[in-house]
């Protein structure tokens, strides 16, 4: 018994300087001749071919800039890092920079969770000016700038050529002419509908086979279809939702119009073909596919398409979504934001990070690898001519639109968003049981009293501070 | 009383030995409860210092339709799962419990999808459940039945989940047949030679003599079924048209999303004392159906 407990406990005692010796280090990723350096802890939410285009920038930086000033960047990254970021920031111990989603940068910022960059911007010679005044806007909150853009996205028409002429006759039956994408939201539903095409099963059912055009499919920009109608879901000047807006509630009769003509059912069913088969970056994606004609997407789109179906390159084209209203070039700009969150052990190096990325040459480089356009107010000629995406003069031209629309200005954005994209779930599944005016109605009073909640909640605060 | 010396030592080594879990427990556990007890009553966003507001988040709760909502999605979902769940792995259990060639392959079949992990499970149920494509409603073709949008469809997401649930049933039946396998032969032997049938041995013998553990695997999945997540968050988010959206999906998404932890703790709470109501009403209950082999 003696010598079985001595045995265990050799093992044990072996296991442990095992680890000691052979076990993972600090920075053990750092190369020798950095290791004196500042490290920039740099957390990111791209995963796969994206973050790979991230770290190429990271190691440029790493070769140049960061040799120079003494500062090496260390990229990780990771999935669920809005959650991860969170909970780092408040237990004191976050990274340097954080490259998140847009959605969060006014969270984050209203609760003071991100530190204001406008000076150091500013000593860096980026301002308004550098900017195209969407992105430059919607980094903003309360007068200060608390994000920089990494990346950014807007989004247009994306339509298969290939179907369009394959459907030709269908199409100038319907009046509408196949060599060209729809210009209004009317000729839209009518292209629509004329390229839709059904199958009938053993059964006698039809089903929707190939779908001109769906809201839904993949319906990310969805909530944000107001603003071809002319509105926000929110009025700034006023702090409240307007769901109830005449405009607001003919976008979402507009998107429940398309499951009441071809069946909710029916909606249903093309739609959920997309849950099963992998989803967006897969070849399986409904537009790559051939089975929607045309979709609303940014212009990362191509590179999909290059990427995962090649012989379809010159099959499609992109235009300016069309809007309901008398307005040129409205579009949705959605961006992945870079943020210094509070607590950050190396503000100033962590911003030398951030202003190389947001150096032309390399904003460029990194906008070509992600298939984007560029945040930045001047693009060169090489980024046009040179870009994955044939069509990228369209989206530059929609970003710099005065149309061009950036995430609503309001903290708690991301919670309306969820309830508002639940309640078009529901008029979509509903059919004629749900009225959009009456769905609306009971969404601005809960998103209201949510906010005068929020607002309530930051009163006690201030007074107490 | 620790009355000499040595007992005293004793106690301290106790301590000793206990300290990792004592410290873990107190840590990790017993302070984050009450700390959520706490932060129940105030505003707090994890990025900022709590507020106290008193009853405040309990109050907005009853005035929020989509607690109500979820409450509501909970329950039927409960109300579908549970009995389900128990009616199943207790059938499941009673076959497994036959003595026939190659026992221990079916005990194994049955028991292998538990080990599956949630992710794993959710991408094979959304093939399975599929409208247009999936097996089941290939199945339900066959016999010229068209198969619902099973997670698309507000009305049938709930039983397609509860449908789902039964998958994992593997250890409820190993529990049921360790019971079942602890029921004395000679009842068996008794109730036939007063010329008992299967069901009356069954009605008579097998269910009180394994009403422990009915009731055991009862209070178990109280706890379960009302803490459901996994299942609807990777499959459905919790729609369509919030129809799947569960209490602990939108506690999660308040906390998390749109950083409204003392609301997010104050629903904890209320869920505890739904757990604890539901768990005791079953305790209550117990006394009329629960028989106990030493009573």
């Amino acid at each position: 018994m003696k010598l079985l407990s001595r045995i265990i406990s050799a093992v044990l005692v072996l296991c442990a300087l095992g680890i000691l010796v052979f076990g993972p280090r600090a920075n053990q990723s750092i190369p020798a001749d950095r290791r004196g350096d500042v490290v920039v802890e740099y957390w990111e939410k791209w995963v796969g071919p994206e973050a790979d285009g991230i770290q190429q920038i990271v190691s440029d930086f790493n070769d140049t800039v960061g040799r120079q000033k003494h500062i090496y960047v260390q990229c990780m990254s990771m999935s669920n890092i809005t959650q991860k970021t969170l909970t780092a920031i408040a237990g004191g111990m976050p990274p340097d920079v954080a490259g998140l989603w847009h959605d969060v940068v006014l969270q984050f910022a209203a609760l003071d969770a991100v530190e204001p960059l406008e000076k150091m911007a500013a000593d860096h010679g980026i301002t308004a000016d550098s900017y195209k005044p969407v992105y430059w806007n919607a980094c903003h909150y309360n007068g200060h700038l608390y994000a920089l853009v990494s990346t950014p996205g807007a989004v247009a028409l994306f339509y298969n050529t290939r179907l369009f002429h394959e459907n030709a006759d269908k199409l100038r039956r319907a009046g509408l002419d196949p060599d060209r994408p729809p210009r209004t939201l009317e000729e839209l539903d009518r292209y629509a509908a004329a390229l839709n095409t059904f199958v009938v099963d053993s059964h006698g059912r039809r089903h929707l086979d190939q779908a001109g055009y769906l809201p839904m499919e993949p319906g990310w920009y969805i909530t944000n279809t107001p603003i071809w109608f002319g509105t926000d879901v929110w009025e700034e000047n006023a702090g409240r939702f307007v769901f109830t807006d005449p405009r607001v509630v003919r976008a979402c009769q507009w998107i429940q119009g398309y499951s009441l003509r071809l069946g909710a059912e029916a909606v249903n069913e093309f739609t959920s073909q997309s849950d099963i088969k992998g989803g967006f970056a897969t070849p399986q994606n409904a537009f790559i596919a051939g089975k929607v004609v045309m979709e609303q997407q940014g212009p990362w789109m191509a590179n999909y398409i290059h990427h995962l179906r090649p012989q379809m390159d010159h099959d499609w084209a992109a235009a300016p979504f069309p809007s309901a209203v008398a307005q040129q070039d409205v579009t949705f700009c959605p961006f992945d934001a870079l943020m210094i969150p509070k607590g950050a052990k190396h503000k100033r190096e962590a911003f030398e990070f951030i202003a190389y990325v947001n150096r032309q040459d390399v904003m460029e480089k990194l906008c070509k690898l992600h298939c984007k356009n560029s945040p930045l107010a001047r693009v060169s000629d090489d980024f046009l001519h040179h870009h994955p995406n044939p069509y990228i003069g369209v989206f530059e031209e929609l970003a710099r639109s005065p149309n061009a629309h950036g995430p609503i200005q309001c903290p708690i954005a991301q919670e309306a968003g969820s309830q508002f994209q639940a309640a078009i779930q529901g008029l979509v599944s509903a059919g004629r049981a749900m009225q959009p005016a009456e769905a609306m109605a009971l969404l601005e009073q809960d998103m209201q009293a949510k906010w005068e909640s929020y607002l309530q909640e930051q009163r006690i605060r201030r007074e107490k501070q | 009383m620790l009355r000499t010396r040595a007992q005293s030592g004793d106690f301290l080594k106790g301590l000793a030995f206990l300290s990792p879990w004592l410290i873990g427990f107190c840590v990790f556990l017993l302070l984050p409860i009450g700390l959520s007890l706490y932060y129940s009553l105030c505003d707090y966003s994890l990025l900022q210092p709590p507020i106290f507001r008193g009853l405040s988040n309990y109050r907005q709760l009853v005035h929020d339709r989509l607690f109500w909502q979820v409450l509501k999605n909970s329950l039927l979902y409960a109300a579908m799962a549970l009995p389900a769940g128990l009616v199943v792995s207790l059938a499941l259990a009673l076959l497994l419990n036959q003595k026939v060639p190659g026992q221990s392959v079916f005990r194994t079949i049955i028991f292998i999808p538990s080990l599956v992990p949630t992710i794993a499970a959710a991408a094979l149920w959304l093939w399975l459940l599929n409208q247009k494509s999936g097996l089941i409603n290939l199945l339900l073709g066959m016999i010229g039945i068209p198969g619902p949008g099973w997670l698309t469809s507000p009305r049938w997401v709930l039983p397609a989940l509860a449908l789902m649930s039964l998958w994992s049933v593997g250890n409820t039946v190993i529990i049921y047949l360790a019971g079942l396998q602890d029921v004395p032969r000679e009842l068996y032997e008794a109730a036939e030679l007063d010329g008992a049938n299967a069901w009356r041995k069954f009605r008579h013998v097998t269910l009180p003599m394994i009403s422990p553990v009915i009731f055991f695997n009862l209070v178990i999945a109280i706890i379960g079924v009302l803490q459901v997540f996994d299942a609807p968050y990777l499959m459905t988010a919790g729609g369509p048209n919030h129809a799947s959206y569960f209490f602990t999906y939108y506690l999660y998404d308040c906390g998390f999303t749109y950083l409204k932890m003392g609301y997010a703790s104050a629903m904890a709470w209320i869920q505890l004392l739904i757990v604890l109501v539901l768990t005791g009403l079953a305790f209550l209950s117990s006394r009329w159906w629960v028989f106990y082999q030493g009573k």
